[in-house]
């Protein structure tokens, strides 16, 4: 595994939306609060199109908006 | 004048083994489903640095008799340009890199280049072999020389042939079709988990529907070790993505348990059938090749 690290494709995190404000933190990427679960898969949605990039739901249900 | 012309004999030695040499290069350039280089430039660069490959071996046997020494020595010139050829070749592919669905990866980039290269020393040594045997034999009837040098090269090109032939995905592991389960947004095939980037309900549902994948399964433990390198695994996906698209997403996955490997993707035409042709003839990379035989060695200095 740590020999892939090394090798593309090298993912960029775009944007975080998510519905609990506690867990924006901070770093380089778009940080966006929903205010219902409905809206926060449409921002995610809108920003990948926009974007052309990939969304990743976490366990947590926050969304990723990545791109390779 | 007459003095300075070439000789019938050279003359149909050098004609015979650049005829024999050129011949070569042409069998070699294959147009399967890789597709590469099929196309009428790819052609004709081939073909044309073949046929200068096949001059340069058919002129050194008749270089050699008139004790025109040095001029053997532009074999040299030759490795050197056959060089350029796979530098060039290199170059080529890594500009392409970018365009297309899936990457090559530098490995599968320098297998193709390494061939491109040696496929000339093909066109040299069938060329060198074919005027040699005109030569040697040196008959009455020119047309029984001719005839010589035909089977005496055609049989030169069929042991190196074999002797370069490398092994494919097919030959050391069974490539079967893999059973796609989207489980949320993450994506599992075989059971095997490879990707969570599914997130959003509409990539989930068009990997549902039109997503394929097979599991690549090695016959021998010692094969996963080839199968595993990420450039061998590159190739494979490339491979794929360049056989029937990709309209969406391509992914590949290695599974630690068993060494099986999952190569999925969403493509734009083409079904299963296709899908497991391609991967079984992907060829094995030399860069990643290693004889499990060769590693029980008992040479001196090993137990």
């Amino acid at each position: 595994m740590g020999r892939e690290i090394s090798q593309r494709p090298n993912y960029q995190v775009l944007a975080i939306v998510t519905l609990q404000k506690d867990r924006i933190l901070g770093g380089s990427q778009l940080s966006l609060l929903a205010n219902d679960e409905e809206q926060q898969k449409r921002i995610t949605q809108d920003i990948a199109k926009a974007m052309k990039a990939d969304v990743v739901k976490m366990k947590d249900g926050d969304y990723l908006v990545i791109r390779v | 004048m007459d003095t300075e012309m070439i000789s019938s004999q050279y003359l149909v030695m050098i004609v015979t083994g650049i005829v024999m040499g050129t011949m070569a290069r042409i069998m070699t350039i294959k147009a399967d489903y890789r597709q590469y280089p099929s196309y009428p430039n790819g052609y004709l660069i081939h073909l044309v640095t073949g046929f200068v490959a096949a001059s340069l071996g058919a002129v050194a046997i008749p270089a050699l008799m008139t004790k025109n020494f040095v001029a053997v020595t532009f074999l040299t010139v030759a490795i050197q340009q056959f060089r350029d050829v796979r530098k060039s070749e290199r170059e080529s592919l890594k500009d392409l890199e970018n365009t297309e669905f899936a990457f090559r990866g530098d490995a599968y980039i320098d297998g193709i280049s390494k061939t491109f290269e040696s496929r000339n020393y093909f066109a040299l040594i069938v060329a060198l072999v074919s005027s040699l045997t005109i030569q040697i034999v040196n008959l009455e009837q020119i047309w029984l020389s001719i005839l010589a040098a035909i089977v005496t090269g055609g049989l030169t090109f069929y042991i190196i042939n074999r002797f370069s032939k490398g092994k494919s995905v097919g030959d050391i592991a069974d490539v079967k079709q893999g059973e796609i389960e989207v489980k949320g947004s993450e994506l599992f095939v075989d059971g095997i988990y490879v990707s969570n980037l599914l997130g959003s309900e509409n990539a989930a549902k068009m990997f549902n529907d039109e997503g394929i994948a097979v599991v690549i399964n090695p016959h021998e433990e010692h094969f996963r070790i080839g199968l595993d390198n990420f450039g061998q695994r590159q190739a494979i996906l490339f491979e794929a993505t360049r056989a029937l698209g990709a309209k969406r997403y391509h992914f590949s996955r290695k599974e630690y348990d068993d060494g099986r490997i999952v190569i999925t993707l969403i493509p734009i035409a083409g079904d299963i059938n296709k899908l497991i042709h391609t991967v079984r003839n992907t060829p094995i990379l030399e860069s990643v090749k290693k004889s499990s035989k060769l590693m029980n060695t008992k040479f001196i200095g090993r137990e």
